[in-house]
């Protein structure tokens, strides 16, 4: 009975977004604004259709997501190690901590121009870009999850036999890995929106650079089709790293109770 | 005191290597001026109304963006949460929505609203409405229904129990979701400034990076990470006092 | 494979507070093969002093040998069994029992027969698969002494090792725990605050005092060598209880008052 239960919202929540996209399909076609203010969806999925068949929105999806993908690896490999050395290394806590909390609140977008006289106006400020402003998450996350090993395990693994140095990658890390995913899933989509913006505010080739030059032209409904395209990008990378977390996590009771 | 100084100290230790690194050559100056360079330059910001410009105009329509988006997020979230046929009509934009990244709609807020104010206003306010949206959302639903039924019981009315109970039972869910939208506001000002650019400490950034005038470029960057990273912690400390009653 | 505790003293320093002697001055010998329960009020010190036994707590103050030889960190010869399980939540029953023959480099085939073996003793066949999330309390402390069980330590320690089963189940683990120990002779340390299980399991039962621990008595439980589940109704054992009981309770007591002061 659950199972139908949860099946039905499933079935409500894809009518209540099919009843949304009636209204706008609706509303547009009803010429209540024009229809360069906003466009018919129909108008939009059309043109999002034809970006895809030419080629043109294939190059600047692989070209942010390349992007987003570099900066957030960096950003989510530093930011592991980073994060369990603060927790096991107390000169890293105290060099680190200070900095991790001055720096998580602040709008680290605000530091484009100083990559850009940095690295350039090519693929690596914003790379690095994305990468200092994802690494926050990740390395809060990792501190954390380190942290917070139980110390039963690690005694049990001693007292098996483990060494000293078996202990951090036979038992610190997994036990670490769920808390650690988590920092990675918030720093994932972070990593994307600081890649669209970049590309906005730098222009060139590339998905937000795309909805820019657009939007010069007055192009509406390619403006729309890129944000279209942006949201589908953005919910499936939510989900692939739901589906990983999944098979990852296994063992995990949450994903057992599921 | 003393603890406070002796955790931020490895700060003081970053500020002297950016005094020491670029005078002695180990960084190229051109690419990181030495720190007093750009406090001298944040002082000629100062003085010459630049900073006081751009700074007041950020601030203008930061501060609109997020009283808007909290007022109709909290209203919306409890709405949301208190009438069905709401929760019905808004479930479905607010999923639609939290997947995108709220800046990918800068460039549409341009098209509708051109190259001006309005347009950073509504960049931050699409920003910060979805997390407050969600926290009214939540925290409403999360009210017990015995204090619900105490109230109505008490002789309230359904609209007295809406401000008298809920919203102060919800409080802190809405407080964290409007922590998340203040760190939001920032970022979504910051990047509609650097795009549309004309006024704002965005503007001020970027335009003095494009003219070479590095100095002032990071001094621009400093003012603006060290406001939000203020606002913040003021914003914690309203938090803590708003919500002592929980202990 | 005897063990000798000689004044040991340990203080429990806090990141933020005051340091705080939590054993004073124990001195407690365990014969080999010998079952001895450590019994006390909660923070009496009696799981630190296990703890120290093990190796996982540096001995500052006093010595504790093994065999002659003085306790210097963790080993496979003291195996540890905790009261929460401590599994290793990421690998399946199987491969939580096999992580400590791993370490003892066994080919694998006796390692996978060894395995089986202790998940046939343990009862747990047609689980070996699931992972810790998927087990009941009482069948995730019996993966946890499987896992123990597996690298045949000389000596078991275990922590509070039911308290967190409910009556039942901790009725059949005594039953299963001595069991194991009657095919495997081991030496036992067993940490309890419940004092028939102490009776019920034990050779020699240890009574500590309050904080800082010390030990108080210690009472043969043995009952002439032959245990059997019908011990639990004769009069012997419940005066023992009985006895045990009031020392417990009068430390107790005390620690309660000095809570409250």
């Amino acid at each position: 009975m659950a199972r139908l239960t949860i099946f039905i919202q499933g079935l409500l929540r894809w009518v209540s977004i099919l009843a949304l996209l009636a209204a706008w399909q609706a509303f547009a076609e009803a010429h209540v604004v024009s229809s360069f203010l906003l466009p018919a969806f129909s108008t939009v999925v059309v043109r999002l259709y034809h970006d895809v068949i030419s080629g043109d929105m294939v190059l600047g999806i692989v070209l942010t997501l390349y992007r987003a993908f570099a900066g957030f690896a960096l950003a989510s490999m530093s930011g592991i190690v980073i994060g369990i050395l603060i927790a096991r290394v107390p000169l890293m806590r105290w060099f680190f901590d200070p900095l991790v909390s001055v720096g998580l609140p602040m709008p680290k977008i605000a530091f484009l121009p100083v990559f850009i006289l940095w690295f350039g106006v090519f693929d690596a400020s914003k790379i690095l870009m994305v990468a200092f402003s994802a690494v926050f998450p990740v390395v809060v996350a990792s501190w954390a999850a380190a942290e917070n090993v139980e110390p039963v395990l690690l005694w049990s693994a001693l007292s098996l036999g483990a060494g000293r140095r078996q202990l951090l990658w036979e038992v610190a890390l997994p036990a670490s890995l769920p808390q650690i995913f988590t920092g990675l899933q918030v720093a994932m989509p972070i990593a994307l929106i600081v890649e669209i913006i970049s590309e906005m505010a730098m222009g060139g080739e590339g998905l937000g650079g795309s909805i820019m030059t657009e939007m010069r032209f007055a192009d509406s409904p390619g403006v729309f089709a890129g944000i279209l395209a942006i949201a589908i990008v953005g919910a499936t990378l939510v989900k692939a790293m739901e589906v990983i977390r999944h098979r990852l996590l296994i063992w995990h009771p949450e994903a057992l109770a599921g | 005191m003393k603890s406070t100084l002796t955790r931020y100290t490895p700060l003081l230790l970053l500020a002297v290597l950016w005094e020491i690194a670029p005078r002695l050559g180990f960084i190229d100056p051109q690419t990181l001026p030495p720190l007093s360079a750009v406090v001298r330059a944040w002082i000629g910001l100062l003085r010459d109304g630049d900073l006081a410009t751009n700074g007041l105009s950020s601030l203008q329509n930061l501060v609109a963006g997020l009283a808007l988006g909290i007022v109709v997020g909290v209203v919306l979230g409890i709405s949301m949460a208190w009438y069905r046929p709401v929760e019905v009509l808004i479930n479905p934009l607010i999923r639609v929505l939290y997947p995108l990244p709220r800046s990918a709609l800068i460039p549409v807020m341009i098209l509708w609203f051109g190259l001006g104010a309005a347009s950073k206003i509504a960049a931050v306010f699409l920003g910060c409405l979805l997390p407050v949206v969600i926290g009214a959302f939540n925290g409403a639903r999360g009210v017990e229904q015995v204090l619900i039924w105490s109230a109505l019981a008490a002789g309230a009315k359904r609209h007295q129990v809406l401000w008298e109970v809920v919203l102060p039972a919800a409080m802190p869910e809405i407080l964290a979701g409007i922590r998340n939208a203040l760190a939001l506001s920032f970022i979504l000002l910051v990047a509609a400034e650097f795009i549309i650019s004309q006024r704002g400490m965005g503007y001020l950034i970027s335009s003095y990076g494009e003219g070479g005038a590095y100095d002032a470029m990071f001094a621009g960057v400093l003012t603006v990470s060290a406001v939000g990273f203020f606002a913040d912690r003021a914003y914690l400390a309203l938090m803590g006092w708003a919500l002592r009653w929980r202990g | 494979m005897g063990i000798s505790f000689r004044e040991v003293s340990h203080t429990y320093r806090p990141p933020r507070g005051r340091p705080v002697l939590a054993l004073e001055n124990v001195s407690l010998d365990v014969r080999e093969r010998e079952f001895l329960a450590l019994l006390g009020p909660s923070g009496c010190g009696k799981s630190t002093l296990l703890y120290l036994l093990g190796g996982f707590l540096p001995v500052e103050a006093g010595t504790i040998t093994v065999g002659g030889r003085p306790v210097s960190g963790p080993g496979p010869d003291r195996g540890i069994v905790f009261q929460n399980f401590a599994l290793f939540p990421w690998k399946t029953v199987r491969q939580n029992i096999l992580y400590g023959l791993e370490k003892q480099r066994l080919p694998r085939a006796a390692r996978e027969k060894r395995a089986q073996d202790l998940i046939e003793l343990v009862h747990l066949r047609g689980f070996e698969n699931s992972y810790p999330a998927q087990l009941s309390g009482g069948m995730k402390q019996r993966v946890a002494i499987a896992r123990t069980l597996a690298i045949d330590p000389a000596i078991l320690l275990m922590d509070e090792p039911f308290g967190a089963l409910d009556a039942q189940t901790r009725a059949l683990m005594h039953e299963e725990l001595l069991a194991i120990i009657r095919r495997t002779p081991k030496t036992v340390v067993f940490v309890t605050h419940d004092v028939r299980e102490a009776v019920y399991l034990a050779d020699r039962v240890a009574v500590m005092s309050a904080r800082p621990g010390r030990i108080k008595e210690i009472v043969d439980t043995s009952f002439g060598g032959e245990r059997g589940s019908e011990i639990a109704g004769t009069r012997e054992f419940t005066e023992k209880v009985e006895h045990l009981w009031g020392l417990v309770r009068n430390e107790a007591i005390i620690a309660q008052e000095r809570q409250g002061s």
